[in-house]
Parts: C-alpha cells; structure tokens; sequence
C-alpha cells in the first residue's frame, strides 16, 4: 500500500535586504505581498507586518550591527495551514534574544527602572501564533508563524 | 540616524489643551519633533495634550518608546494626555502596551477634546 506523501512547505518568497535602518519596511512590503493570498484575515496581515518589521529591525540593528555590507535573509513559506517568515542574521554583534530581553512594563518604564524602549520583542511575540529562535551554525535565526484565520493563539485572544 | 518622516502640529484648543495632529510615521527617529511639539504646545504650561493619529502611516516599537518618553514628561507635570484616530491596529497595540490605561483612547477629535477638558 502506497502513503500518501504530505506536500512540503511551498516558498512564497526569499530575498535578502542590506542592514540599513528602512529596510525592515521593505520586508515588510515585500512579506506582505507575498501573503496577500493566503486567507490572513485583515487584522492578521497587519500583525504579522508589524512582527516582520519589528524582527527584521533587531536583525539589522542587533545581528548585524547596522552593517550595510551584511544581509538579512526573509524567506516566506507556506507549510501546511501555516505560514512561516524566517528572518536570519549574521549574529556579528548579539543578537537580542527572546530569553535575554527585559520584559518591558509600562509602570517600570513610567517610574524610570527601565527604559521607556525595549518593545521590540514583546510586540513580536504578541502579533504571531509562535515564534521560534535558533542558532543556525552562526547565524541567529527567527522563524514568525501565523495560521490564516485562527486568531487563538495571537494579541486577539490575549487581550 | 535616518531623518524623521513625520509632521506633528500643533494647534491650541482653550487656554490649556492642545492638539497635536501626527502625520507619517512615528519611530525612534521623531524624537525631536515630537519634544518640540510638546514644547510649541505650551510645554509644562498646557494641562491637556490630545496626539492625533488620524494621519498615521505607521509606527514601530521605537515609535511606542517615544509616545512613552513623553508619557514620562507629561507625568512629571501632572498633565493629562489623550489619543484618537487610532485604527484597530495600533489602538491593539496601546492595548497590549498598557499605554490605553495612561492614554485615554478616544474614536475622535471632539471626543477627546471633551474628555480631556473634564
């Protein structure tokens, strides 16, 4: 009897930007492009540009230290009900992991224990369904995954 | 660091509130304009500060660090801040920040205006 195979993610889109401040807004154009028929409902796309640009940002900023001679790498895939944008950074100058960030408070940051910054990350993690991060021989690598149309797992069902 | 892609102006509304119509984008680098808005709206002079995000094209945790900067600033002078004309998205985001429990939320101008002269 023959298995039936499961299809293997699709790729959307990969493309690189140079770690210039700006051009975590064109991953974010060129991500949501490449979703646009994907079945992300509308409040979906505009989180999942937020953590695209909000992850391509540290990458360039963190990862790469603003170094316009190193990439950041974005590849969109679709895998299964899910889609995947993976964001990888040379890791150069230390990167700003999930485990090490500060978890910002607003009443902290009012009192001035910490500064009024820092938002990146916890608004990543808030505006997809999981967030993944590895390193990847050296690289940093920051897998973004969001289900088209189930918003449990996102900001809507935390709030 | 890249100049900012934003306006911010200000227009008195009474003796003490002050609108400040943000147009482009807010991020880490509209520090100075948004100081300087503060500053045109009376500085430590004005009681209520209503920030405009009608013409918001986008904004970024940077962008959320300095709406908190003046937070802090306007705290210190015991001054009342508001917001409307945030879409679904970033009035999410105040939520998610906590920033809508130190910002009144309001859907528009003349409502936040009123709410903050109460």
């Amino acid at each position: 009897m023959s298995r039936r195979r499961q299809p293997g993610p699709r790729r959307l889109a990969a493309f690189t930007v140079a770690s210039t401040v700006g051009n975590e807004r064109v991953a974010l154009a060129r991500v949501a492009a490449a979703v646009s028929a994907c079945g992300l409902s509308p409040a979906q796309l505009e989180r999942l540009k937020t953590a695209v640009a909000e992850t391509t940002m540290n990458a360039i900023e963190h990862g790469n230290g603003g170094d316009p001679s190193l990439p950041v790498a974005v590849v969109v895939d679709q895998d299964g009900d899910g889609l995947v944008v993976t964001v990888t950074d040379e890791a150069r100058h230390g990167s700003t992991t999930a485990a090490a960030a500060e978890v910002p408070d607003l009443d902290a940051k009012l009192a001035g224990l910490q500064s009024p910054r820092g938002w990146g990350l916890f608004l990543i993690r808030q505006m997809v369904d999981r967030v993944e991060e590895a390193t990847e021989g050296t690289r940093h690598v920051v897998r973004l995954i969001v289900h088209p149309g189930d918003g449990t797992g996102t900001a809507e069902a935390r709030l | 660091m890249d100049a900012p892609v934003v306006t911010m102006d200000v227009r008195k509304v009474g003796d003490r509130t002050a609108v400040v119509d943000i147009r482009g984008e807010v991020t880490s680098a509209c520090e100075a304009v948004l100081m300087s808005a503060y500053d045109a709206a009376g500085g430590s002079a004005a009681r209520r500060l209503v920030l405009n995000f009608a013409g918001l094209g986008y904004m970024n945790s940077g962008g959320i660090g300095m709406i908190v900067t003046l937070l802090v600033r306007a705290n210190r002078q015991h001054q009342k801040l508001a917001a409307c004309g945030l879409d679904e998205h970033y009035r999410q985001i105040f939520e998610l920040t906590r920033l809508d429990e130190a910002i009144t939320i309001y859907d528009d101008e003349s409502a936040a205006i009123a709410g903050a002269s109460g």
